[in-house]
């Protein structure tokens, strides 16, 4: 079995637990929020299922069209809905110049993206990650500025954040593909993205108490 | 060389005369069965045309071309339903499960004038393998269509959520039918298994109070 192997199917299995463990809040409360959150969860363990079963029934990437991009690009969506629903009208007005690093930080990245991938899947999956970014550097200067419980949206964002910029890390190393063993940082990226994703939920948990 | 536009039109006329016959209650039920057989049909030309210009070989065809095409195809007619006549949520969730069963129906059929029909425990076994896993991509879809299209601002990211979820199931099947030997057998399995799921969480979420509250704002709760 190889790194590459465990790394897909431990994320997988996390996301797929953090899916359920969702999906059960949902049960219990019925709030939106969980709903959206285990859309999120769902579609990117489903994509991660087929790019895992790809590789282990194949032993290679798919040649023609990564179906499993598209569950990844739907997760995204899901996520970038979810941000925009856990945000209030006031929240949505309000400006901070921190959120330009986002576009300064991202671009460039999406550039390179292109010049070594694909154009369509790149330009939206950067560009919804740049938007969903951009709503959680304003979210969590606002959430900053707020007292009491409502400070605690400032886990959500920076649940957000942490995955927007590991993801990013994770798409930057992939153009400089060194190796498939552990030396090759993109699988310690991975795994940190693994914790990353499970850690979002006890992080929203906070904000819909808030 | 299998005539399928033929087959087609063996299939749709009944149904078409039928229609007409049965009159205007029934316009809606029979019209989404010929759609779902339509779609089909068009969806075997374009996975063609697809497979000839990526120059893909079958099991690339099946398992990457052919879930993308299959369940945009599928999805046509309700975002045509959805966008011009705008139904009750119940009829979307409907729709769809009508169409996805007449796309089996009809893969089904070409599937027997290509390989016989001789052998009826495979017959049965791919009956109802593909023909649940054709049912289980309508239900994500309608489902989801039913929830998603009663909120606005959830139209756009929800309806391409739920086609990205049933690309993504349909082609996890194919790939497990595509690699053969045990992984088939899981694949004939895996739409059973999870269309007693969905059915197991509706039941128990029609049970709960705010089922159907369908709560909008997170921050008045």
């Amino acid at each position: 079995m190889t790194v590459e192997l465990i790394d897909n199917f431990l994320q997988f299995l996390f996301t797929m637990a953090a899916g359920i463990w969702t999906g059960i809040l949902f049960y219990r409360n019925g709030k939106q929020a969980y709903l959206l959150l285990t859309c999120f969860y769902a579609t990117f363990s489903l994509g991660m299922f087929h790019w895992t079963l790809n590789i282990l029934l194949f032993s290679y990437t798919p040649q023609v069209f990564y179906v499993s991009e598209l569950a990844w690009i739907a997760s995204f969506m899901f996520l970038l809905t979810l941000g925009y629903t856990l945000s209030t009208p006031d929240e949505r007005k309000f400006q901070h110049p921190a959120v330009w690093l986002v576009p300064i930080i991202c671009l460039p990245q999406m550039i390179l993206y292109i010049i070594h991938g694909d154009i369509l899947f790149n330009l939206i999956i950067c560009g919804l990650t740049m938007v969903q970014g951009w709503y959680s550097v304003r979210g969590f200067f606002y959430a900053g500025m707020q007292s009491g419980r409502q400070r605690n949206m400032q886990y959500f964002h920076t649940a957000v954040l942490c995955i927007i910029l590991l993801e990013y890390c994770l798409w930057t190393l992939s153009c400089f593909w060194i190796s498939e063993t552990l030396t090759n940082p993109y699988f310690w990226v991975d795994f940190l993205l693994t914790a990353a994703l499970f850690a979002l939920l006890p992080a929203m948990r906070k904000a819909v108490e808030a | 060389m299998t005539y399928i536009e033929n087959i087609f039109v063996c299939i749709a006329a009944p149904l078409l005369v039928a229609t007409i016959s049965m009159g205007k209650k029934y316009y809606s039920i029979f019209m989404f069965c010929i759609a779902g057989m339509g779609t089909c049909l068009l969806s075997a030309y374009i996975n063609s045309f697809f497979a000839g210009v990526y120059n893909a070989d079958l099991i690339n065809a099946t398992t990457q071309i052919a879930p993308v095409v299959e369940e945009i195809m599928k999805l046509l007619p309700l975002l045509f339903y959805l966008l011009v006549l705008e139904p009750k949520p119940g009829e979307i969730k409907n729709a769809m499960i009508i169409v996805a069963a007449g796309f089996a129906t009809f893969e089904n059929i070409c599937c027997l004038t290509q390989s016989g029909a001789e052998q009826l425990s495979f017959l049965l076994i791919r009956g109802f393998g593909t023909g649940a896993m054709h049912i289980v991509c309508g239900a994500i879809a309608g489902y989801g269509l039913m929830y998603v299209w009663q909120r606005s601002w959830l139209k756009v990211p929800g309806t391409f959520g739920l086609l990205c979820a049933s690309i993504t199931y349909h082609a996890v099947y194919n790939l497990l039918i595509a690699h053969g030997s045990t992984s088939r057998y899981i694949a004939y399995g895996l739409p059973i298994l999870t269309l007693a799921a969905g059915m197991t969480a509706h039941r128990m979420m029609k049970a709960l109070p705010h089922y159907e509250r369908g709560d909008s704002s997170l921050r008045s709760e």
